[in-house]
């Protein structure tokens, strides 16, 4: 017992040492700002050890965009040994809270990533917190025409997309099979599908409802599919129209409702985050899986079965019946990007990386080729013939497309919006609102 | 013939008791099944593949245990790296509650001055204080004074409002000690920093152990503050890992629970170890608080 | 001797440290708060004084704070009625199991209190998963396949479940304040009790209730203003989804100052929130001071 205590206080004694001159010297080594800079790195002869922090929303390195920016990461520091780059990533929603963390104490990391919407970068770029851009850099990196328009304020530019986003229903051809379900073309074979699956014991579509965005995403296809004008869900979202007396917008809530109660989610799709839900269909317990064209890499990922591998395939979001909204109106954007610190003190260097990261060379050719993303640079050039079948497909998709949506609904107002329509719609979605009280509900938190 | 007759009621109470006590053994052992069997869950799914987990059985038997998923909870999960942190931000701040409450309760309870009990009352409001209240703005007082991402930022907080209990507990046992020792030690003429190491650091014991057991229990674990001001890696604490290494490896759950086990043993092992000293701790910082 | 313990510079020596401490991140952060909390700060570049507004939004019109603080007042009431007698029960038993199994049992219940809360929540995340989750495959497994249920996701179980959870977690602490409650009663009471013919029922409620007291009021206030403070098993379960049916106060202003930059009026919540417990912490000592 005595013992015990004696060697409990030299245990804490030390401790406190320890622990007071490891704060000291972390202190001085921590943050890269100009008077910080660490004397006792040696610097190589002719060119100063520079630090650049990188803050990423794509925590897993080892699959899809996340391996994608890492080998680029990694290439870059190969190629310059005098960059050390430090890497921060967390998922979506932890990403944005922690961004706004940083923004509220004026502490931005070097080169961040960004939403390229109103509901998140308008204020950003706004209050001078991203580095200006000059626009020739970019005369030959491809970027697709009206690609850069949210990374613009003013007429200038401030940030870089990274990818061509559209919503997208990727499904598991064996499961369909396995259980002679028709793969649904039409809003009523998707009902009809998800009793089928149901009626088995499979859940039918697995998404991420905790992270409620997607709902907004699922319910914003409904509405370009009954009403066939893109502008419909902007109309009303900005007060020029009404949510609650758009009949297209009704009609829409009503459909979405039905899926629902038809058990098309999974089960409990509300508290399901990201990775819950895609692994579900990872693991082929769900029949389809609806998220970004981002996840084309699933179907080249080797960490997944190869029984997947071979299943998985998308298809366009079905049609409504009597819907004005044709197949090739898709919900397509450009989101994902990234941007740098206006206040960094190694401002030119993360600008350098950048330029480095989405040169036609890297970005867009080497996550083409390896068939991680659908880059939202022109990637023609890069056809290899090998690419993934989530990759032609989409493709396809994109270029038959007749119209596209740009930014989804709930990030197209700034401020508050984003947070309110998500809340509502997850309500509506977990059966706690009726579409009555939801669309008017939606009409309250208009921007007026 | 005669002694049955006189002995079957006792002994008709003697199977009363006897059943009475195992049907007292069976209930505890169904609550120990509660409290312990989601955690055996997490352990036997951690030493399988991740999609054994969506099987029939809510149970497996771990013919060949893919001790891969601990590799990886140790090299990705960086579960030895936010061990330090946490031993070392845990041993500042107990050592600093522990100092600053004894100080403090030795000023407010045996030293002479007209505001304690003003000061000691406003020190004991911090029992109702949440903590959540407090992230917001610490968060940028943090910011703006630099120390934000540095251990330092965990250790105020975390002596801040482990302060108050320990205080409390503290004053509560000076008011029941005699001081004629520290008398004497006065009047011998021993300063005030020889008295308090020397005499009432050893009276206290008791006491001391108390506020290292709660205070421990609760920095150990202590989650959202470590979330919202700490950003870079380096610092983080243990309880971070899993949060962190869920977004990494969001489609292995085996994984993710290698993590989980790991994170929660050295406090299990810890608990194991002392727990006597652990449970009356608790009950009697509860009882005083 | 005296003048020692007059000191004004020893009683600064040891008092000024951990009031200074205390002072900057307890203290001083609520009162940057009500500052905040009067302004339309979003987080991000200037911002406006408002004056009272958001407090009297957050008071008069917020109704999601109003189903937090239902949410809390919900868990108080399970906590109180539901994991209260059962810790009171098992503390009893256990004291009459006696020997090493008692100290076995004792130590096991209070297992899940220093298990990480992170680890438990994500834990419970996983059991209670619809999919794949322990508690269904159970039910399956015993055959009652009917009572399968989407537990975290339900919009009118979601809020049990999470109750539960912190019931499961915080079980031990309760426990363990009655059992030492219950160790506390002189043995020569329980024996006079046995010896005048009272039976179990009766010894409970004639002798060890009466005794309790003072701990039961203890534990009911602790778990009361508890009930208040929730943050991290549902800002890591449910994120108080679906919609706001499990929302609490500490995760709803986390949630409105990071997610949907409303820095400002999350402040005048923290700062109501402050309020709302200094109140409900001296309304519950008063009327049990009252009772005692």
């Amino acid at each position: 017992m005595k013992l015990l205590k004696k060697s409990l206080a030299a245990v804490l004694a030390i401790a406190l040492l320890l622990g007071m001159s490891a704060c000291g010297a972390e202190k001085a080594s921590t943050s890269p700002t100009p008077e910080a800079k660490t004397p006792e790195t040696t610097p190589e002869p002719g060119k100063e050890q520079i630090t650049i922090n990188f803050f990423s929303n794509l925590p897993d390195r080892t699959a899809g965009q996340g391996l994608l920016e890492q080998t680029i990461i990694d290439n870059y520091m190969n190629e310059n040994p005098h960059v050390t780059i430090k890497v921060e990533a967390l998922q979506d929603e932890p990403y944005k809270q922690k961004f706004q963390s940083y923004v509220a104490s004026n502490n931005l990391p070097d080169i961040f990533n960004v939403w390229g919407q109103p509901a998140f970068f308008q204020a950003v770029m706004e209050k001078g917190y991203a580095a200006e851009l000059n626009p020739d850099d970019y005369k030959d990196y491809g970027f697709f025409e009206g690609s850069t328009t949210d990374f613009s304020y003013n007429g200038k530019l401030y940030g870089l997309p990274r990818n061509q986003d559209m919503t997208t229903v990727f499904i598991n051809k064996a499961i369909f099979e396995e259980n002679n379900v028709k793969i649904p073309t039409t809003y009523n074979e998707l009902v009809e599908a998800a009793k089928a699956f149901r009626a088995k014991g499979i859940q039918p579509l697995s998404i991420n409802g905790r992270d409620k965005w997607i709902l907004n995403l699922f319910f914003q296809d409904l509405v370009i599919k009954v009403s066939g004008n893109q502008r419909t869900i902007y109309d009303a979202s900005t007060g020029k129209t009404s949510f609650a007396s758009d009949p297209d917008i009704r009609k829409a809530a009503e459909l979405f409702k039905g899926l629902v109660d038809a058990g098309l989610f999974q089960d409990s799709f509300t508290s399901a985050d990201y990775g819950a839900a895609q692994n579900l269909f990872l693991q082929e317990q769900a029949a389809m899986f609806y998220m970004g064209a981002w996840e084309v890499g699933m179907a080249s990922n080797p960490d997944n079965s190869e029984h997947f591998r071979q299943n998985v395939a998308l298809i366009p979001f079905p049609v409504v019946e009597d819907g004005k909204g044709k197949v090739t109106d898709v919900c397509a954007w450009n989101g994902g990007g990234y941007a740098v610190s206006a206040s960094s003190p190694v401002k030119d260097e993360a600008i350098k990386l950048l330029n480095y990261m989405m040169h036609p060379d890297n970005w867009p050719k080497i996550g083409w080729q390896k068939g991680l993303v659908v880059p939202g640079q022109n990637y023609k050039n890069y056809m290899t013939g090998n690419e993934n079948v989530l990759q032609v497909q989409l493709t396809d998709i994109l270029n038959s497309a007749t119209s596209m949506s740009g930014t989804p609904w709930n990030d197209f107002n700034p401020g508050d919006w984003k947070s309110n329509v998500e809340n509502l719609i997850q309500e509506f979605a977990a059966g706690i609102t009726t579409v009555d009280e939801f669309l008017t509900a939606l009409d309250n938190v208009v921007p007026k | 013939m005669t002694s049955t007759r006189y002995a079957s009621p006792s002994y008709n109470g003697k199977i009363k008791a006897k059943a009475f006590r195992y049907i007292q053994i069976l209930l505890c052992t169904l609550l120990t099944i509660g409290c312990v069997f989601p955690l055996i869950w997490l352990v036997d799914f951690s030493l399988v593949k991740a999609n054994e987990l969506f099987g029939k059985n809510f149970l497996v038997w771990p013919k060949k245990p893919h001790w891969e998923n601990y590799y990886l909870a140790l090299t990705d999960g960086k579960v030895p790296q936010y061990l330090v942190n946490s031993v070392i931000v845990t041993f500042v701040s107990v050592g600093l509650i522990v100092l600053l409450s004894v100080m403090m309760s030795y000023g407010f309870t045996r030293m002479k001055w007209k505001m304690s009990k003003v000061f000691l009352n406003i020190v004991l409001l911090g029992f109702m204080i949440p903590i959540h209240a407090t992230l917001l703005s610490n968060f940028i007082t943090f910011s703006r004074l630099n120390i934000q991402d540095s251990p330092i930022a965990l250790i105020i907080p975390y002596v801040a409002f482990n302060l108050p209990q320990a205080t409390f507990i503290m004053t509560g046992f000076m008011d029941t000690i005699p001081n004629a020792i520290e008398e004497s030690a006065l009047m011998d003429g021993c300063g005030i920093i020889r008295l308090l190491f020397t005499i009432v650091f050893p009276v206290l014991k008791p006491a001391i152990m108390t506020v290292i057991i709660t205070s421990f229990i609760n920095v150990w674990n202590e989650f959202i503050m470590a979330a919202t001001y700490l950003t870079s890696d380096r610092f983080r604490t243990l309880p971070f890992s899993i949060y962190n290494f869920a977004g990494m490896y969001s489609s292995n759950y085996s994984a993710q629970f290698a993590v989980m086990t790991l994170s929660a043993l050295p406090s299990l092992v810890a608990y194991v170890i002392l727990n006597k000293h652990i449970t009356k701790g608790i009950a009697a910082g509860a009882v005083k608080g | 001797m005296d003048k020692i313990r007059r000191n004004k510079f020893v009683i600064f020596f040891l008092v000024f440290p951990g009031l200074l401490v205390f002072t900057f991140a307890v203290l001083y952060p609520i009162f940057m708060s009500a500052f905040y909390g009067m302004t339309d700060w979003k987080g991000i570049g200037e911002f406006n004084i408002v004056g009272f507004e958001n407090y009297r939004k957050v008071i008069f019109e917020d109704k999601v704070f109003r189903t937090s603080l239902l949410n809390a007042a919900a868990l108080a009431f399970f906590t109180v009625f539901i994991q209260h007698p059962i810790a009171m029960f098992f503390a009893i038993i256990t004291d009459k199991i006696g020997g090493k199994l008692e100290s076995f049992f004792r130590a096991v219940f209070f297992i899940p209190c220093v298990i990480s809360i992170v680890v438990t929540s994500k834990m419970w995340v996983n059991v209670l998963n619809a999919n794949y989750g322990l508690l269904n495959k159970f039910l399956e497994a015993i055959n009652l396949k009917f009572l399968k249920q989407d537990w975290l996701g339900h919009k009118d179980i979601a809020l049990f479940s999470v109750i539960f959870v912190i019931m499961w977690q915080g079980f031990g602490y309760a426990y363990l304040i009655y059992y030492s409650g219950i160790k506390g009663i002189p043995e020569e009471l329980l024996e006079a009790g046995r010896i005048d013919g009272a039976n179990s029922w009766q010894q409970f409620i004639k002798i060890t209730l009466p005794m309790l007291k003072p701990v039961i009021l203890v534990n009911v206030s602790i778990a009361i203003t508890a009930s208040l403070k929730q943050m991290e098993p549902i800002y890591l379960m449910t994120n108080g989804g679906p919609g706001t049916r499990t929302q609490f106060v500490a995760n709803y202003l986390y949630m409105l100052a990071f997610n949907a930059q409303k820095y400002g009026y999350a402040n005048a919540i923290a700062v109501v929130f402050v309020i709302v417990c200094l109140i409900t912490t001296v309304v519950v000592q008063n009327i049990f001071k009252s009772k005692d």
